[in-house]
């Protein structure tokens, strides 16, 4: 580090220090006045963000469409159409215009995208198997298809009812012992290292703001 | 107990730690880290990179710096300032795509101090770190990242962040384009699905560990030191519960 930048991340560490002891002791001490305004200005940062990426978004396809994409000359068309969009709503020149738009065209696509979710699951099953078959595979493989008989033959009415109450109760088993008790393995493992993380930026200890 | 006394006590005590544990690192009683494979396999990444001629795209999930999931991206950054400077050292810097608007100035700084500090010849281009969408947009997001990894010629796929189940969508367009992969995510279920795809997973705190891994300071390597002291308290005390209560319900 420079001679300059030293007087720089002496500022910033302490700057860093008083906001992160001020947001914890509003959030503590129950100010809703303080925490709220760290937090309105944490939220204007992040809008400001997000105005920035989408600039970058249209920057990168625009780039990409002189260089013949046609997927990124449909990106940006479709980009520059909503923000007319909008502001032709805004001025009150369309009604709904916007939602329209979201209803029809990006929430059937990203439920598109969401209904195919199971069919990759299905797919990565049987590439963990080709690819290793190992015990933890197979175990994989047949939790899968215990959960997948449990949901299936609980309440089938061509199934006798004590085969269907015995697959449904495995699947509860596996549901509120092994999954419950290995998630909460994982967030009580999560939960301690955000703790550490955090002490060690309020302290100044970590600092990804300044390399 | 009260929330006020169980907040503060936690903070002490943690800090206290960290403060000991940092000091004993800096007098010469060395910490060892169990050895992840992952990470041994993410250094390995952009050599392959460099060897296949093709590049190295890292995605930081969908956590902003601004939410409570802040320290999984600040934690992935970690891993983009190693690769980044390891790319740009060796011609090859990383594609770096976000899926939430904060990270894109962090990333944007890595990757700035990365070129300047390796003096990269072809100077910084703001599309090496791209914004996908908004982390309203889960879907949206994974669209846009399963569509750089098929036009960019990936080779290796790097995703460390907040993901949820659109974490199948990367990494299964991830394995179509045959590409090495390391996951990481803090999202339990994010971390199953990867764990389907791929053995190179970061499972919550391993992730979190990252600086500790590849940068290695003594407070870093002092936390997970912490992390694990209080993982073995928090063990012991379920037991003890669990064993009480098995006593008292044939006993008491």
């Amino acid at each position: 580090m420079s001679k300059r930048a030293i007087p720089v991340a002496i500022a910033l560490g302490l700057l860093t220090f008083l906001v992160g002891l001020l947001t914890f002791l509003g959030l503590l001490l129950n100010l809703p006045q303080l925490s709220s305004l760290l937090l309105r200005w944490a939220g204007f940062l992040a809008a400001v963000a997000l105005l920035l990426g989408i600039l970058n978004l249209f920057a990168v396809h625009v780039g990409r469409l002189f260089k013949g994409n046609i997927y990124s000359a449909v990106l940006a068309l479709s980009m520059v159409m909503v923000f007319a969009l909008a502001i032709a709503e805004r001025f009150d020149l369309v009604d709904g215009g916007v939602n329209l738009v979201f209803n029809l065209v990006q929430a059937p696509l990203e439920m598109a995208l969401a209904s195919l979710l199971a069919f990759f699951l299905l797919f990565s099953g049987f590439q963990l198997l080709r690819r290793q078959r190992t015990f933890s595979a197979v175990l994989f493989l047949l939790t899968v298809v215990l959960v997948l008989l449990g949901t299936v033959l609980a309440n089938n009415r061509f199934i006798p009812a004590g085969i269907g109450e015995l697959f449904a109760q495995i699947r509860q088993t596996i549901d509120s012992v092994f999954v419950v008790a290995g998630m909460r393995g994982i967030l009580i493992g999560v939960a301690l290292g955000t703790i550490t993380l955090s002490i060690r930026l309020l302290v100044g200890a970590e600092r990804p703001y300044n390399k | 107990m009260d929330a006020f006394v169980l907040t503060v006590g936690t903070v002490i005590i943690v800090a206290v730690l960290l403060l000991l544990f940092t000091r004993a690192q800096q007098r010469g009683r060395l910490i060892a880290l169990r050895p992840l494979p992952a990470y041994n396999i993410l250094h390995d990444q952009i050599g392959q990179a460099v060897e296949s001629g093709s590049q190295l795209h890292l995605t930081l999930g969908q956590a902003g710096l601004t939410s409570v999931a802040s320290p999984t991206s600040i934690a992935s950054l970690t891993i983009l300032d190693t690769l980044a400077k390891d790319g740009c050292a060796n011609g090859t810097p990383p594609l770096v795509t976000v899926g939430e608007g904060t990270l894109l100035p962090a990333a944007q700084d890595s990757l700035l101090h990365a070129y300047n500090e390796a003096q990269f010849t072809s100077g910084f281009q703001a599309g090496a770190a791209q914004f996908i969408a908004a982390e309203t947009d889960p879907f949206a997001y994974a669209a846009g990242v399963t569509s750089v990894i098929h036009h960019a010629r990936v080779s290796n796929n790097v995703a460390v962040g907040r993901f949820g189940a659109e974490m199948a969508l990367i990494a299964s367009a991830a394995e179509r384009a045959s590409a090495a992969q390391v996951i990481g995510t803090d999202d339990p279920i994010a971390m199953a699905l990867a764990r389907a795809v791929t053995d190179n997973v970061l499972i919550g705190e391993e992730l979190l560990a990252a600086g500790a891994y590849l940068q290695g300071s003594a407070s870093q390597l002092a936390s997970v030191r912490v992390q694990d002291l209080l993982r073995l308290l928090i063990a012991l005390i379920i037991l003890g519960i669990a064993f009480y209560q098995l006593f008292t319900a044939f006993f008491g």
